[in-house]
């Protein structure tokens, strides 16, 4: 059996190119649409990881621990204790590149004109510096030097509304732990530029500042932490469970719904497309290949004739097809690294920028290598390009061995 | 004498009801072992019909057809195969070997159907060319070589899988006259060196003042048969 396999490889080989025309139409049509998809398939992980990028590195993070019943109702009575010795080992391990307590309540922000709920968020500038990227955004003054800073940071959009600005004085209020409400002057000291929708939800203060401020000791009410490799999350969730199951730790996914949905929905279109790309790459295989195997019936009938049973002539034809879409395949493959290795350094798209507003700041997109793709798709594409190809190969097989008797000349 | 082939009651209807043909009819036939037999008639007599009955590349409407002892009766269109693969060679009028391989491919490509290993894979392609006086077109594809020599190729890939009987339909047909003499000449000498057992189907005059035995067919019937 080996060596007749060896002889059907050889002869399917050679058959794959005699007609260089068509083999080579096939190979076109294989290659060009399993670049489109590996292709399309980089690109949008490259706009998803870079709108994603965006969102949480601003302040989400990759996740964040809360007290149980903060998320439903964030005041001063759903606050927790700094985090003990067995959460703070699960947050330093290597897997979380940064984790920053925060003191995030409601309150509100007062000018001499304007008066807006906001959200109070007590930092520590160190450990907010490696996790989001609002320190790197200050616009005018300057970002919080410390815990203890009692300078406020406020978003341009806010200042404006306020009619505020750097070096004028705005009051906070927020209810603090003793159940009555604190009031108090903060000095504008920085301004940032992010989106609008963080700038008029959030000003920021020193934590340890933001304490005083309400009256609490060491209490803080969230830590966000960042996981740079998406396949650590999951174990990094279950790690820090662990360490603090009276806590409720989750992920980006439940914390930007909006965010996760977008995520699902970009690997969905790439499977659509794929279903596209493959329904017009399929007619395109079925077409060659029924065209080569009607040429060439009488072969087949002879074949049949010399003793081969019909499912040898199906696997050798099958084999053809194995080899025309495999060659394709890597054809692709091979066009699509490059088309991805060429544009490694970025693909610029802030002259779309303006269309692009749901990208929050991301308008450089770096498309990236991903092995597990370029191992998915094209093994789908041979897989069922070979299927699709049993049909012709089944025409093939259903050749009459008397053909090769009658219609000699 | 041994029957290689045995036909008993052989009758073959293409089509159905007004457009049914009888192409055989009641044909009683046995080919013994070693015989040199043409098979001749008037065009549309059925002789093409015959051989793919006794070649098994066909079964009968009715009737029996026993090759190398094997009825044939309810064999799968595999288990045909496999008869055809060990106990039949064929010769073609034309198209008889596969385009993209050489001579010596073409003709291992049979012994490699049955399983034979590499080397004496080779050896017995080279051989068999050798017999037909072909070794020096041995790497040749078929586009290459002329009429006469591909018809040489099929004889010598007929004859490589020592076949029970080797079936040849108007492989002269193609044929200048000289050439069909000589491919005549080669195929007698094998039937004679070897008792190697054939049977061709022909118009060809030439081809029948070789047989050691004329099977004469008119409208689906045997009309003669006797030593030529
Ligand atoms: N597949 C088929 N379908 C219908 N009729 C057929 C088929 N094969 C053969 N016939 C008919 O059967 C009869 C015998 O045909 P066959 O080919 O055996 O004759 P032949 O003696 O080989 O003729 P020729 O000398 O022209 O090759 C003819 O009438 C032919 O038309
Ligand atoms: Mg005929």
């Amino acid at each position: 059996m080996s060596g007749t396999l060896h002889s059907f490889i050889q002869l399917a080989w050679r058959n794959m190119w005699r007609n260089p025309r068509r083999t080579l139409i096939t190979l076109v049509v294989v290659s060009a649409g399993l670049w489109s998809i590996l292709f399309f398939n980089a690109f949008l992980n490259a706009w998803m990881q870079s709108s994603k990028d965006a969102t949480l590195k601003l302040l989400i993070g990759s996740g964040q621990i809360h007290a149980r019943e903060y998320m439903d109702n964030p005041n001063i009575k759903t606050v927790m204790a700094p985090p003990g010795a067995r959460l703070r080992a699960a947050l330093e391990r290597p897997e979380i590149a940064a984790w920053s307590a925060r003191l995030v309540l409601p309150g509100v922000i007062q000018s001499e004109y304007k008066t807006r709920p906001v959200n109070i968020a007590g930092v520590d500038p160190a450990t907010e510096r490696r996790l989001s990227s609002i320190p790197a955004k200050i616009v005018r003054g300057r970002y919080l030097n410390g815990v203890d800073d009692d300078g406020v940071v406020l978003g341009l959009h806010m200042a404006k509304r306020l009619k505020t600005g750097l070096g004028r004085r705005v009051i906070l209020m927020s209810q603090n732990a003793d159940g009555t409400v604190s009031e108090q002057s903060f000095t504008v000291v920085g301004l940032f530029d992010a989106n609008q929708k963080t700038e008029d939800f959030y000003v920021f203060t020193g934590r340890a500042a933001d304490q005083r401020f309400l009256h609490l000791n060491a209490e803080i009410s969230e830590i966000a932490f960042a996981v740079p490799n998406d396949a650590d999350l999951d174990p990094v969730l279950t790690r820090l469970r662990a360490a603090a199951p009276q806590l409720d730790v989750r992920s980006w996914r439940q914390l930007s719904t909006y965010l996760a949905a977008t995520d699902s929905m970009m690997r969905g279109v790439i499977y659509i497309w794929l279903a596209v790309v493959f329904s017009m790459m399929a007619i395109g295989i079925v077409n060659t290949q029924l065209m080569a195997v009607f040429e060439r019936l009488h072969e087949f009938g002879l074949l049949r004739a010399l003793g081969m049973t019909p499912r040898r002539v199906l696997m050798m034809v099958s084999l053809e097809s194995l080899f025309l879409i495999g060659v394709g395949c890597l054809v692709g493959m091979a066009l699509a690294a490059l088309t991805i290795w060429g544009l490694r350094g970025g693909i610029d798209l802030s002259a779309f920028a303006k269309g692009l507003e749901l990208v929050q700041g991301g308008q450089v997109l770096f498309p990236k290598f991903d092995l597990a793709s370029f191992v998915v798709f094209p093994l789908l594409i041979w897989l069922l390009g070979i299927l699709v190809a049993l049909w012709p190969a089944s025409r093939a097989a259903k050749a009459s061995p008397v053909e090769a008797m009658r219609h000699a000349t | 004498m041994s029957n290689i082939v045995s036909c008993r009651n052989v009758s073959k209807v293409f089509g159905h009801a007004d457009l049914a043909v009888q192409a055989l009819q009641g044909i009683n036939l046995d080919i013994h072992a070693g015989d040199f037999a043409t098979l001749a008639g008037p065009s549309g007599s059925g002789k093409t019909t015959l051989l793919n009955m006794i070649g098994a590349l066909d079964t009968p409407s009715s009737g029996e057809v026993v090759i190398d002892g094997q009825p044939l009766a309810r064999l799968t269109a595999a288990q045909l195969s496999e008869i055809r693969l060990h106990k039949v060679g064929f010769v073609f009028q034309a198209y008889n070997l596969i385009p993209v391989l050489s001579a010596r491919e073409n003709i291992e490509f049979v012994l490699e159907l049955q399983g034979v290993p590499g080397a004496e894979r080779k050896e017995r392609a080279l051989n068999a060319l050798a017999d037909v006086a072909l070794e020096g077109l041995a790497d040749r594809r078929p586009a290459q070589m002329s009429g006469g020599q591909q018809q040489r190729v099929a004889v010598a890939r007929a004859l490589v899988s020592r076949p029970a009987i080797v079936l040849a339909d108007e492989p002269t047909a193609n044929l200048d006259s000289k050439t069909s003499e000589e491919l005549i000449a080669l195929m007698y000498r094998l039937n004679q060196e070897r008792g190697t057992t054939f049977v061709i189907g022909t118009h060809d005059p030439g081809v029948m003042a070789h047989s050691k035995r004329h099977i004469q067919l008119l409208d689906g019937r045997i009309d003669g048969d006797g030593q030529g």
